[in-house]
């Protein structure tokens, strides 16, 4: 790796920013702050970060608001901190384009993860520049179309495969029932929730050694779907 | 209950109520006329005036007093069919009933507002108790915790270097594990504000139950992660009318409650299955079971059971919020236990979602 990547951290609370200071950089990150959504647009204008650790519960700006302004110029990833029992803030904040989001308390060993692996997505372009992608038995080679499991072949339907694409494009990351809908579906059934869960249930009796505890395949309740990357573990 | 602004509809029935008492009394003492010669009448009249005076008040009972003495001398005391009374002995009677009657009416309405207040009283100890209950309940529950973690936190901070690795690893537990302690009880209080708040309106979807069963394993995976969990869903269980997240949170509590009471290492399944028109959900431990005396008392609020070894005493809200959740979902639970030692059983109930929905297998292209 050459110059460190730089990651900045948003967040109005001195004792937040503090232990997210420490342990980034002890990961070898180098660290901006901000407390308030203006010095958050001031600095991702001026410290080129490669990553923003936004929390959403700001005291100048709504979160979604910085998140916003800063998708008009950048893509840089974006990692929300949200509270509990604020779904739809959650939901709003990924359809406004942030990459993940993590509830607050948090593990850092979860965070760092996480923090890991969008950094990686954003690096290589998008996910789908590899175009076999693998997570436990599972294998999905998107230049050819096959999906494996156990190295067996798995039968998929074009709706199925088009729904594990673009999770698989997404890997790691929540994608919203609105999201996948639109993309598979399309705009005249971006509210048919229950569409959706009736393929995922099917996909997963295809995918999961067990189907009523995925390992895969992930419930993010009222949120949305994560297909599990590779290096994302859960944690205690 | 005290400040009521009486409708005019009510009034008017109240004071009808009182003349029927005494149309009632009239028609009594016309029947008493027949077999007795001039009965003293004013006796059914009180009766009249007592009913209205239990039932409705002053106003009323002192309408039924007027019209009570009114009917008497008019039907009852000779000459009949005209208000003058005759006899000096009835005219006394008369005066006597109508004195009698309206005390009786002011003495009514006396007792009434007494019961009120008595009432408001007693409301009120009840709601005290509840605050204290809970006062106390927080500063037991934050103080424990914050105790744990400031004294290993300042230990860690001066004597740091002292310690051998393992003593340090030890006190950072310590510090992680009542942090989540701590998160959790706040999380139950914010659920027992909003219960009380009565700010309870579920957000209805269709969901799975399976979706709802690992999510919430998940968000539990720490606390069961030295209980040996089995989940067995069958395929085909309909749909569920649910808001997802008042009935994971009510799952959470219930495997919380079951890590809780078992011993590290023992079984704890998850089973559902279909009857009738209902999905019934089972939770089954194989920990130290609930007292029979006790299981009528588990979803009360502020009950704790006795855990047998090191893990500490729940808050005595965790199931408490559970049964006001799933009841939010229309759903009921229920505990079950053979006693003390045979492990407990939570089931809960939950009506199945219209069959439409479960039958909309969405045909695939």
């Amino acid at each position: 790796m050459n110059s460190p990547e730089t990651i900045l951290v948003v967040d109005d609370e001195p004792q937040i920013r503090r232990f997210l200071r420490t342990s980034l950089a002890a990961q070898g990150y180098e660290v901006l702050e901000a407390d308030t959504g203006q010095d958050a647009l001031r600095q991702a204008v001026a410290g080129h970060p490669d990553l923003i650790v936004l929390d959403l519960g700001l005291p100048d700006m709504d979160g979604v608001d910085v998140l916003h302004r800063v998708r008009e110029w950048s893509s840089v990833p974006v990692f929300v901190l949200s509270v509990r029992a604020r779904e739809a803030e959650k939901v709003r904040a990924l359809e406004t384009g942030a990459d993940d989001y993590i509830t607050k308390p948090f593990g850092m060993a979860e965070f760092v993860a996480r923090v890991k692996s969008a950094l990686r997505r954003s690096g290589q372009g998008t996910a789908v520049s590899q175009p076999v992608f693998t997570v436990g038995a599972l294998e999905v080679d998107l230049g050819r179309r096959v999906v494996r499991l156990n190295g067996r072949e798995m039968r998929l339907s074009p709706k199925q495969y088009r729904l594990l694409q673009v999770l698989v494009a997404n890997a790691g990351r929540v994608v919203t029932h609105h999201q996948l809908l639109h993309e598979v579906w399309g705009e005249a059934h971006t509210e048919d929730v229950q569409y959706l869960r009736i393929f995922v249930r099917k996909l997963r009796t295809w995918l999961e050694p067990d189907p009523t505890r995925p390992r895969y395949l992930l419930t993010e309740l009222g949120v949305g779907y994560r297909l599990r990357s590779p290096d994302q573990f859960e944690t205690c | 209950m005290n400040a009521q602004i009486p409708s005019v509809s009510r009034v008017a029935k109240h004071y009808g109520g009182a003349a029927g008492t005494v149309a009632i009394a009239g028609l009594i003492a016309a029947a008493i006329t027949v077999f007795v010669p001039q009965p003293r009448v004013s006796v059914l009249f009180l009766c009249a005036v007592l009913a209205s005076a239990a039932l409705w008040g002053v106003g009323p009972s002192i309408f039924a007093a007027l019209l009570g003495a009114a009917v008497a001398a008019f039907f009852f005391y000779p000459p009949i069919y005209n208000f003058g009374v005759d006899n000096p002995q009835d005219l006394l009677d008369l005066v006597v009933f109508a004195v009698a009657a309206v005390l009786i009416g002011m003495l009514s309405d006396k007792v009434r507002r007494i019961a009120a207040v008595m009432e408001d009283a007693r409301v009120r100890a009840k709601t005290d108790e509840l605050r204290e209950a809970l006062l106390n309940s927080i500063s037991h529950d934050l103080k424990t915790p914050l105790a744990s973690i400031i004294g290993s936190a300042t230990s860690l901070q001066s004597f740091g270097t002292l310690y051998d690795a393992k003593t340090r690893a030890d006190l950072i537990a310590t510090i992680r594990e009542e942090a989540e302690r701590l998160n959790h009880f706040i999380g139950n209080v914010l659920d027992l504000t909003r219960i009380r708040a009565g700010d309870l309106t579920p957000r209805f979807e269709i969901v799975e139950l399976a979706d709802i069963v690992d999510s919430a394993l998940r968000k539990a995976a720490c606390l069961l992660a030295s209980h040996d969990v089995r989940v067995s869903l069958p395929d085909d269980l309909p749909m569920l009318r649910l808001d997802l997240f008042l009935m994971e949170h009510a799952l959470i509590n219930l495997l919380e409650n079951a890590a809780k009471f078992s011993p590290n290492g023992s079984r704890i399944d998850v089973t559902a299955e279909t009857a009738g028109r209902d999905i019934r959900l089972t939770i089954r431990d194989r920990g130290i079971g609930i007292p029979a005396g006790d299981v009528p008392h588990v979803f009360s609020k502020f009950y704790r059971g006795e855990t047998n070894d090191a893990k500490p005493a729940g808050s005595g809200l965790g199931l408490a919020i559970c049964r006001a959740f799933v009841e939010a979902n229309d759903g009921r639970v229920e505990a079950l236990s053979n006693g003390e030692g045979q492990g407990a059983v939570f089931r809960v109930t939950l009506p199945a979602a219209d069959a439409a929905y479960s039958e909309l297998m969405v045909a695939d292209e």
